[in-house]
């Protein structure tokens, strides 16, 4: 790659002289190829220059079903100079706001019926129909300016990601640490042209980051596959096999679910090569389903907080794993370190457990527009004062085995994972706190049976179904309690805070 | 009984929705929380057998599932 790119979106110009015509990304609707992406990507990135005033302070919002139409959108903003943010198109509204609110954007694109709903919702923001914006002429010279005015240390995306106190925090990444981990992609895994990436993630969540921008890089073919598949794995594995995909990079929870319905081995995708994974723990006992199943693919278990550019660490499984075994999280990419700190900010012996911390190219610049939570999670190294090298706290525990490769153990703090998505169970305890006759609440997770127990101090009669579309409005559907306790009197510990223990031991065994 | 009353009462039974007065027909079942996504595999199940039919990923991709009757219209089009 030549190193001397400062913007994201320079790939897109690159892609389109190198693979021109090859098809860059299909989805459920068409496909298009790379020429195809950089005019329409250069065509919006004009039609909101013109609309909207775009840079490196105004964030544009991307608020559209998962589609090619999203990706134009983020290159079209990183275009145009701003800074691109996904949303998820099932995000409640009330979520939208407080979003929109941190963000301060200046344009959200969406479609028709995107933009109803902010309006119905009385949203204040200027709302740009993905359709009109692609009417534009495409305005070579004011792009050409934008990148040359811009450095590689501008935001390219900010992703939202769940904060304790109920509101979301806009995790901001910039253009060196996407171009860092493109680079180191392809460096590091047997990728090339005729890959064909079958993607998984939300690209509200930065796993897709992987997808778009190795695929623009390599000139490969990333399918878009349809969201309703994950929910029948029989289908979605027609569905690969038909797309002939080569590279996945999917969540855990979904990987399990494959492995427990046992269609792997039924329906076998010859093609499938290099099989990775983040964003949980993934458990022995199904990834080796998959092995077994797949012997001649490479698995590789990936580790990385959205605080910083998708990944921070690597293991390519290089033996059999028994059950009660953990995978190691491996070591760190080319470009990030990561150092293990204990209670007192010292480094840790190898064996000794510690936080997480994690510096390196492609660490956020910090949360958006909230110097108070970022100066707290992104600190100082410790043990360097001789000059600026800033750290993140990941808050997860973790140990450095004898060979080097690192260890996850649990979390420090109340955040957990479920089903891939990252939760601060104080964020569900806001939204049910804010709910009629709710005196007080708590909210718990029950690992052994991977789900979210929300308890209830109230009079009123709960009836659990609505309750958890009253919460719909205010949180995301994944972080819904799977089962909800309601009582008159919470026990209380004799300092007069809720007893989270008795609960715990009442409840959740 | 029509597709539509077969879908309706297997889902109703399957998911104990009783006499919940927010079911009917055109309710979102996934979004308004009567089913959840395990629940869709047995849905599918169902119509398979009860019906003599093939679902197909393209079926799933290409047409909305999430009500009843939006069920019974992909299952009335396989038996034509």
């Amino acid at each position: 790659m030549k190193v001397n790119y400062t913007s994201a979106a320079e790939l897109v110009l690159r892609a389109a002289q190198l693979y021109g015509d090859d098809t860059a990304f299909k989805d459920k609707d068409g496909k298009i190829s790379f020429i195809g992406l950089k005019e329409s990507a250069y065509a919006l990135a004009s039609g909101l220059m013109k609309r909207a005033e775009t840079g490196r302070t105004k964030p544009v919002m991307v608020y559209l079903p998962k589609s090619i139409k999203s990706i134009v959108s983020f290159m079209g903003s990183m275009l145009a100079g701003s800074p691109y943010v996904p949303m998820d198109y099932n995000v409640p509204m009330a979520r939208f706001e407080a979003t929109s609110k941190n963000l301060c954007p200046c344009a959200v694109i969406t479609d028709g019926a995107g933009k109803e709903r902010l309006e119905a919702a009385g949203i204040e923001i200027k709302a740009l129909v993905y359709d009109e914006l692609l009417q534009a002429e495409a305005d070579y010279k004011s792009i050409n300016n934008v990148i040359k005015n811009s450095t590689d240390l501008d935001p390219a995306y900010i992703m939202y990601t769940s904060g304790s106190t109920g509101t979301p925090k806009g995790v901001t990444i910039s253009h060196r640490a996407v171009l860092d981990y493109t680079k180191w992609l392809t460096d590091t895994f047997d990728t090339d042209k005729e890959s064909i990436i079958g993607m998984q993630s939300a690209f509200h969540f930065d796993n897709s980051v992987f997808d778009m921008f190795l695929t623009l890089y390599l000139g490969c073919t990333t399918v878009i596959i349809p969201e309703v598949l994950f929910m029948y794995p029989e289908m979605l594995f027609d569905f690969m096999r038909e797309e002939k995909i080569s590279v996945i990079f999917w969540v855990p929870t979904v990987m399990i679910s494959a492995a427990n319905s046992g269609v792997l081995r039924e329906k076998k995708v010859d093609t499938l090569k290099l099989i990775l994974f983040a964003g949980e723990v993934m458990p022995i006992k199904q990834l080796n389903e998959w092995i077994g199943a797949y012997p001649e693919c490479k698995f590789v278990n990936m580790y990385g907080p959205t605080e910083s550019t998708d990944i921070v660490l690597y293991y390519v499984v290089d033996r059999e794993y028994r059950a009660g075994e953990t995978l190691p999280i491996g070591i760190p990419c080319a470009n990030m370190k990561a150092i293990i700190l204990n209670e007192n900010n010292m480094l840790c012996r190898p064996g000794e457990q510690g936080e997480l911390c994690i510096g390196g190219s492609g660490i956020a610049m910090g949360y958006w527009n909230s110097p108070e939570i970022t100066e707290k999670a992104f600190i100082q190294n410790p043990l360097n004062n001789k000059y600026h090298d800033r750290i993140y706290r990941t808050g997860d525990l973790v140990y450095e085995a004898e060979d080097g490769n690192i260890i996850f153990i649990g979390r420090a703090d109340s955040q957990i994972k479920l089903r891939g998505n990252r939760i601060e169970l104080g964020d569900i305890e806001a939204a049910a706190a804010a709910m009629n006759d709710i005196k007080s609440c708590c909210a718990m997770f029950n690992a052994e049976k991977e789900e979210i127990v929300l308890f209830l101090e109230t009079d009123a009669k709960i009836v659990q179904r609505k309750f958890s579309m009253e919460l719909k409005k205010y949180i995301p559907a994944y972080m819904v309690p799977q089962k909800i306790i309601s009582m008159s009197d919470f026990p209380h510990t004799p300092s007069g805070k809720i007893d989270r223990q008795t609960l715990k031991k009442e409840y959740l065994n | 009984m029509t597709t539509t009353e077969i879908i309706s009462e297997f889902i109703k039974n399957q998911f104990e929705i009783g006499d919940d007065p927010d079911f009917d027909n055109d309710v979102h079942l996934f979004n308004e929380g009567f089913v959840d996504s395990f629940g869709a595999v047995e849905i599918i199940h169902f119509i398979e057998q009860e019906f003599n039919i093939k679902i197909t990923q393209k079926d799933i991709t290409l047409f909305p599932m999430n009500t009843v009757n939006e069920i019974a219209a992909v299952v009335d089009s396989k038996i034509g």
